[in-house]
């Protein structure tokens, strides 16, 4: 798998343009924040895991309203 | 009797939650200063022609300690019955096996898939974590893990740290989860490769507990793309080493014209063909990288992810998966859907052919097999004035799989080769505060 | 050695003509009008706290906000919340529940916010009796609520 590309577009993607701390409204919705569910997004992950060979991959942090 | 999806279950609830999927989330509305959150739920689910059904029910708390200091904990209770495809290949003729405990027979009817012996089996797990600010733009997180059932125990610990930059734009973090399983198979543990033998013949296995390493790492990164979509990318990297065979699953040894599995006479009571044991590697190293985006469209909101994951074992997948949630008065109605697709692993074997040298590794278990699977569902939310949530989620879940055409000999080819599965998945959750 | 010679004139034109443009934006910023009025609140310490509907630590600020605006309002201190929401309801709700017993100033299309280029959410500014910004206090920490009322304390013993 080359690696290389994927590090240039991530590279990249830090260059966007910045969200403003006092334009983050949509983004504190509890329905944007990427961990909204994780009681559900576990069991979801514990069926999968003993019917398929993957497991995982979700980590934590970043988005929603950036405050503090 | 045990069916060994709990077997590799168990660890992937421990895995999943170690690396944070439970930890750090707003549960209900923001718990207030002293206040506890809650998020429960209630689940069914049932495949077709009465193999697995798994009743599990958990409860999730989360306590604000104020200034992002945060606790949480999840407790989950499932109970798993019925029996699932055990490797062994369908036959024209009624096959038996010695059930797991070695003291008695069970009975597949004429061209069915074997599957193991019905059991009942219940889990118990703990997760617990803890999230704090280490300065402003730092976060860490600890977490320990839990579970118990028959034939098995986990216990794990995770840790990570997540950085913050360009005012919060853009999240960088970092975790470990390490975790050790002990399993202690049902009447012992089978040497690989060895021949299931008669009621009341152990001499094949071996009594006392096997262990399992497992090490998850963790390198992710966040970034907000503009007002209304944020992306996340994760690395994902595992070491798995230990007893990684399912103690329960097997072959058959098939003639290699017919493609029928060999017959044999019980001593007694035992099997009436030639099967073997499975072997794997005792080393498992998966690699994957996950990427998911959401996007507000005003109030509907969607979300998509993509994981790609290989490992050392041959397995190659792809996972998409798309979400739409669309308000619907005080609540909001969001569908979902979810394919999957894997490629089989290097010692993935339908069948064993009588006279082939045995090879040194080799699984039937349908898990490692190459198949597509898809799932549909709808899930539908509702707020209630005293800011509380209940939802409810119905889903339907089709695994479809293929044997690669040189694996499949003779007669076996006008029989069903390959376990495809079904299942209803229903959940009820409720979210509150106190 | 050969250095090319283009414009070492050029860029000290450019240069100047660089420096001449940012003295006039500026010099025509701080000639803009001020929403806020500070100027008339010279010799008093002014507590601007930019905040929104959606910023969670922003209810916990509030309570303290109303605390230290009623034990030193007569010492001299103005508390000035900034409110950033596009949505004036979302505001109005928000201090439905957490009411602020101070000024309130809106500033929807985040023009304030923009001269400030706030570093993040909520940001308090403290501005002494001289007009000057003393204090920047980017999110809101429970844990440091007696210092930050130590340092007004400070701040206000100089408008006696």
């Amino acid at each position: 798998m080359n690696k290389m590309p994927i590090c240039l577009v991530l590279l990249a993607l830090t260059g966007c343009a910045t969200v403003q701390p006092w334009e983050r409204d949509v983004l504190a919705r509890p329905e944007m924040s990427l961990d909204n569910a994780p009681l559900e997004a576990a069991i979801d992950d514990h069926i999968y895991f003993s019917k398929e060979a993957s497991s995982g991959g979700r980590g934590f942090g970043g988005g929603g309203c950036g405050c503090n | 009797m045990k069916d060994n999806d709990s077997f590799n279950a168990t660890l992937a609830a421990a895995t999943c939650a170690l690396l944070g999927s439970t930890v750090a989330a707003p549960v209900a509305a923001q718990a207030e200063d002293g206040g506890w959150s809650f998020d429960s739920t209630l689940l069914y689910y049932g495949e077709s022609d009465n193999r697995v059904r798994d009743i599990s029910a958990a409860v999730s708390t989360l306590r604000d300690f104020g200034d992002e200091r945060k606790l949480s904990g999840t407790l989950t209770a499932d109970t798993l019955t019925g029996a699932s495809a055990s490797g062994a290949i369908a036959l024209n003729r009624p096959q038996t096996f010695t059930s797991p405990s070695g003291r008695a027979v069970y009975t597949t009817p004429a061209d069915e898939v074997p599957l193991d012996d019905t059991f009942l089996d219940t889990r118990f797990a703990l997760n617990a974590s803890w999230t704090q600010p280490l300065a402003r733009l730092y976060t860490v997180s600890a977490g320990v893990g839990f579970s118990t059932e028959y034939d098995y125990t986990h216990i794990g610990a995770n840790l990570s740290l997540a950085r913050d930059f360009n005012k919060r734009n853009t999240t960088v973090n970092a975790g470990v989860a390490w975790s050790q399983d002990d399993v202690d198979p049902v009447g012992g543990r089978p040497t690989a490769l060895s021949q299931m033998l008669d009621v009341g013949d152990n001499s094949n296995k071996r009594d006392g507990s096997e262990s399992k390493d497992v090490l998850d790492l963790l390198l992710g990164f966040t970034q907000v793309l503009n007002r209304t979509t944020v992306l996340r990318v994760n690395y994902s990297y595992s070491d798995s080493s230990g007893y990684l065979n399912d103690p329960y699953k097997l072959l058959s040894v098939v003639d290699p014209v017919t493609g029928d599995t060999l017959a044999r006479v019980p001593i007694g009571q035992g099997p009436n063909g030639v099967y073997l044991f499975e072997s794997r590697p005792d080393a498992r190293t998966k690699q994957s990288l996950y990427a998911e985006v959401k996007h507000s469209f005003g109030a509907p909101v969607m979300h998509f992810s993509y994981r790609y994951m290989t490992d050392d074992w041959g397995i190659d997948s792809h996972t998409g998966e798309v979400r739409l949630r669309w308000p619907l008065g005080d609540g909001y109605i969001e569908p979902q859907l979810r394919y999957y697709t894997q490629s089989a692993a290097d010692f993935y074997r339908a069948s064993l052919a009588n006279g082939t040298a045995l090879p040194r590794y080799a699984s039937a278990d349908f898990r490692l097999g190459d198949f597509d699977a898809t799932t549909i569902g709808v899930k539908y939310g509702h707020g209630t004035t005293t800011g509380n949530e209940w939802s409810i989620r119905a889903e339907y879940y089709q695994q479809n799989g293929s044997v690669p055409g040189e694996q499949i000999i003779g007669n076996q080819a006008d029989r069903e080769q390959y376990p495809d599965l079904s299942a209803v998945i229903v959940q009820f959750g409720y979210r509150f505060r106190l | 050695m050969q250095r090319p010679r283009i414009g070492t004139v050029a860029i000290h034109r450019l240069l100047l003509c660089f420096v001449l443009v940012c003295a006039v934006l500026s010099a025509a910023a701080s000639d803009a009008p001020d929403p806020l009025d500070l100027a008339s609140l010279r010799g008093k310490v002014v507590l601007l706290d930019f905040w929104a509907s959606w910023c969670e630590p922003c209810r916990q600020s509030f309570p303290w906000l109303n605390e230290m605006q009623a034990k030193y309002a007569d010492r001299g201190l103005v508390i000035i919340g900034v409110n950033v929401d596009r949505e004036r309801a979302q505001a109005d709700r928000f201090l439905y529940d957490v009411p602020a017993h101070f000024r309130v100033v809106y500033d929807p299309a985040g023009t304030l916010a923009s001269r400030y280029d706030l570093p993040g959410m909520p940001v308090s500014y403290v501005i002494g009796p001289n007009g000057e910004v003393v204090q920047r206090h980017v999110g809101f920490r429970a844990a440091l609520r007696a210092e930050r009322e130590a340092e007004l304390q400070k701040l206000l013993e100089k408008t006696q």
